[in-house]
Formats: structure tokens, sequence, C-alpha cells
């Protein structure tokens, strides 16, 4: 893989606060998801990478050079942020316009590059529009158009789906997969695994500063569908559920709550504990009304995979 | 160079949009109102106790000099930086391929050029509204170019200064307003070389003959030993490089964050 985006030993604290603890990652073409709960370090790391922010150790290089104060590198660089801030009392046009004069372009393809970058995003019949009306996905559709309507080869995009609605999730996620595809370098943050599932394969996983994983998703998805869940099933005849899954190898725990109207099961082996309790549910008056699974999300996995 | 002009034509653009502008635009404009009363006063009532060009050298001016050009530097100053660590657009123009010296500096004579822009309009209405009987007099236009350069020039100082402190501290206007109305208007009027470390001491020096000024508002233009007008142009000039080094400087170094 050729090196676009290196990083050794990365590092950055707030004061006493660990923002992010010996990152050494070497990225190249296509798509890159970073996964990991709010506070995890994401933005600081594309702040670190986009030479917001100084190390506090080691190094980050973007097509072999330091990126802090690196002007000629940020022209092959877009940034979409993850803060909802622009500039309100400007229409869409005139902030995109605007910001691509900073590129030093003539005029005529200033309106070329934006009139493009509102087409892709769906937004050129509001582009006289003031952003302060704007919706919170078109919003969203817009920072995504500045970060890339001077066509970058690195598109490094913090959080671009937040907000957004289902339909218009599946567009940007086309769009970026578009990018991917035209072999250049995204990276994309999000702390909803799905999202970055149905964007890339190859992702980074970062909590509290630090990368737990990194590698296929597959690898994840394992890591998820291994570590002990919990369910929780209401029955109106718990302790006899209970009774029928205490001896099997794969539950290892077994707690009442609510009075006892309620039974969590951990398990080490959901897939199987899901079909047993199925079978269970359809053979038997075993009187389930729900069933819930409170740690199934990402945090979860986390906390597994810290040891918490 | 062209990084600083399109980072000036950004946001001289960006700055006529703002509701800001508008609002200073009014204060702007208070004096012209003043100055409209008077004619009407002398007009409708006779009252010729003060010739117009007497209150526009003297009442006119100071309040330009000593309230609105510090109200409006103070405000667009600390701005050019802060608003976009607090509107948290920062980001957008530091991942740009422009210098951080251009973006301040380019930004800086954006503002420079409306809160100029803004002073210009009301102290020329004013002019016209208070001296319209002597506009036939060429010394009367002259006085007019001095004071619209005495005041530009204000602009320029006070605008760096209000643009270091913008970049150096996060609660900058309530350090700005104790530096206009305290320091700034106290200090002037203390004997020997302490005046000097005012940077109004150095603009009323380069007016003319407020020494001589007579009358119930002479104190408003009362100064000290007035400095030459060749340094009090490059004191200005130098403030002016100085404070504007000193806020890039910084904004190269420090790390804007309001996040994590």
């Amino acid at each position: 893989m050729s090196a676009v985006i290196e990083t050794s030993k990365l590092s950055k604290w707030y004061g006493n606060v660990l923002g992010l603890s010996d990152v050494t990652l070497t990225i190249g073409p296509g798509i890159l998801g970073l996964l990991g709960p709010n506070g995890a370090g994401k933005s600081t790391f594309f702040k670190l990478l986009t030479g917001q922010l100084k190390p506090s150790i080691g190094t980050v290089t973007v097509f072999g050079a330091p990126i802090r104060n690196n002007q000629r590198t940020f022209r092959r660089i877009g940034l979409c942020p993850e803060q909802d801030a622009l500039y309100e009392e400007l229409t869409g046009w005139e902030f995109l316009t605007n910001l691509l004069r900073l590129y030093g372009y003539g005029r005529a393809e200033i309106e070329a590059r934006a009139e493009r970058a509102l087409e892709t995003v769906e937004l050129l019949e509001d582009r006289d529009r003031i952003v302060r009306g704007y919706s919170r996905g078109m919003r969203q559709r817009l920072k995504f158009a500045q970060a890339v309507a001077h066509d970058p080869e690195v598109v490094i995009l913090d959080e671009p789906l937040s907000g957004l609605d289902p339909l218009g999730k599946r567009k940007l996620i086309r769009l970026i997969k578009d990018f991917g595809r035209e072999g250049r370098t995204v990276l994309v943050s999000s702390h909803v695994l799905p999202e970055i599932e149905a964007l890339t394969a190859n992702i980074v996983l970062v909590h509290q500063g630090k990368i737990l994983a990194s590698g296929d998703i597959h690898y994840i998805r394992d890591l998820i569908d291994t570590h002990p869940h919990i369910v929780a099933v209401r029955s109106s005849a718990a302790r006899t559920l209970a009774g029928h899954f205490v001896g099997e190898p794969y539950v290892h725990k077994v707690r009442f709550e609510n009075g006892g109207e309620l039974v969590l099961f951990e398990t080490s082996n959901r897939d199987r504990f899901f079909e047993r309790l199925t079978r269970y549910a359809a053979d038997t008056a075993s009187g389930v009304e729900e069933i819930t699974s409170p740690d199934d999300n990402l945090q979860a996995v986390f906390d597994y995979l810290v040891g918490a | 160079m062209k990084s600083i002009r399109e980072v000036f034509a950004f946001y001289a653009f960006y700055g006529r949009k703002t509701r800001r502008t508008l609002a200073f635009l009014l204060i702007a404009l208070i004096p012209v109102a003043i100055a409209t009363i008077f004619r009407f006063r002398q007009a409708f009532e006779g009252d010729g106790s003060y010739d117009g060009l007497y209150l526009f050298t003297n009442v006119i001016m100071t309040f330009f000099l000593q309230f609105l050009v510090l109200i409006l530097t103070l405000f667009f100053g600390t701005s050019v930086l802060s608003e976009e660590v607090e509107g948290r657009t920062l980001t957008y123009l530091v991942t740009r391929p422009v210098s951080k010296a251009a973006l301040l500096v380019g930004k800086y004579l954006a503002y420079s050029l409306i809160v100029s822009v803004l002073v210009w309009t009301g102290l020329v209405a004013c002019f016209l509204i208070l001296c319209f009987a002597r506009l036939g007099e060429a010394q009367v236009w002259m006085v007019l170019l001095r004071y619209l350069g005495v005041l530009t020039l204000g602009i320029l100082a006070y605008g760096a200064f209000f643009t270091f402190l913008g970049s150096f501290l996060k609660k900058s206007i309530m350090v700005g307003l104790i530096f206009s109305f305290g320091w700034e208007n106290v200090i002037q009027y203390f004997p020997g070389s302490t005046q000097r470390f005012a940077i109004v001491h150095y603009l009323k020096s380069l007016l003319p003959g407020v020494l001589q000024s007579r009358g119930r508002f002479s104190f408003l233009t009362f100064r000290l030993n007035p400095t030459s007008w060749p340094v009090s142009i490059l004191t200005l000039l130098l403030i002016t490089a100085g404070f504007l080094t000193l806020a890039v400087l910084l904004f190269q170094s420090k790390e804007y964050n309001y996040e994590d």
C-alpha cells in the first residue's frame, strides 16, 4: 500500500486530559472508517491530520511532508468538520464560492467548481438561500460540498452522516464510496457501526484516545459476536424460562430484575442463544413478552475490548 | 500578496452582509443626526453661537476620535479571530492553502476598510451638513481631508491593537473596553511623557489647531505637549505593524481548540 498519510506514535494531551495516545498508522488510498464513541479521540485525530493541532508527541506526514502550516498540502486535502458551523449570513453559493476563492482560482473556475459541488450534493436549487435557513441535512451536505469542491486527493469526513435522514444518508454514502473508488484517500469517522459498515470494510476502532483494533470489519464483527452479550427477556413465566437455560454451556449468568418478571442472560454465543430462545418461545407457553439486548451497541464492544 | 487579496475580498464581502455592520452603521450616523438637529436649530431659531466648522472640528471629531473609532475597531478588530473561534468556522480557513499571516492580515484589512467606510460616511455627512455655507472654501475641504486621514490612521492602529488582543485573549472585549475608555481617555491627560503611551495622543497631535480652540467645548480637544507630525505618523504606523506582527505570530503558534 502506498502511504498517503503516516502517523508515528502520535499523541495529544489537552493539559492533563488525554486526547490521543500513541497512534501509529499508515493510510493509503481507499476508504478507511474511524469508529468510536463520542469523545473517543476521532476529531482530535482528524485535527492532527489537518494540522489544526500540534502533536504533543509523534509525527504526522501527508504525502510525505509534515502537515502543520503546510499550505501546499492543504490544496490536496478536503475536510468536512464535525461541528455544525457555517457562515450563517451567506447563501450556500456565497459560502462555497468564497471558500474556493482561497485556492486562487479564477472567477469562471470558482463558479464551475461551486456549481458542480452543489449539484453533487443536490443543493443547486437552494444555492441562493441563506445558510441559516438550511435544514440540518442541507447543512451537512453543504459542508461536504466545501470539502470536495476543489477536487482533493484526501477527503477527511468527521461524522458526515450525523443528522441526515435515511435517504440523505444513502445518497451521501454512495457519494463517499464513489470518491473511494476513484482512488482517493477517504477517512470517515462515525460512532455508529452500521454507518461505517455501509461505507467500508477497512476500519480503525478508537476508544479513549487509543486504537483498540484496526483492519477488516469482519474481525470487529467477530469481536462483537463472541463477546458476552446481555439479553433481557420479559416473561410471565420468567423462572421457568431461566431454568430452561441455566445448564446451557453458552449461558454464563442468569439474574432477575423488576420483581422477577425480567430475566437477564449473559451469553457468549448470541446466535445460538437466540435460536434456542426462539424455538422455546414457539414450542412452549413461555409467556415471553419482550426480548431486548441492552448492550448490543458499540460501547459494549469497546468496554469488552478494554476489559471494563 | 494574492492570498491576502483573496482573503480581503472574502471578508470585505462577508463583513458587508453581517447584521453587526448594519448596527454599527446606525451608530456611525448618530453624529449625523446631531449635526442635522444643530442645523435646524440654526436655521429656524437663529442660534448662531457656534460656527458649523467649529462644531465639526471639536464636538463631532471628538465623538469620532474618542468614541466611534474606538468602539468600531474594538468590535471589528477583536472579532478578526475570535468570531471564527467562537463561530467554529476557523476550521474552514486554516485548512485552505493560505498562510495564517495572509488570513489574519487580509481579514484585518477588510474589516479596517469596512470600519473606515462607516466612519468616512458619518464624518463626510456631518461635514456637509455643518459646513454647508462654507463649501466653496478650499481650506475647509483640506480640514476634512486631514481629519479623514487622522481617523484612518486611528482605525489602522486601534484595529491592529484589537486584532492582537482578540488573538491573545478569550474575553478580549472587556479588556478592550477598559483600554479604550479607561487607559486611552485618561492617560492622554497625564503630563510629561506618560501621555505618549496612549495612541490617541499621536492622533490628537496630528489635528490642526486644537490648542487654539476656545469656548465651551475646548476641553474635548485639550492636549498636552503634542508630538511632531512626522513622529506621530511614524509611531502610529509602527504600532499598526507591531501589533499585527504579534497577532500573526500568536495565530501561527497558538492552538484554537473548541471541542474535545
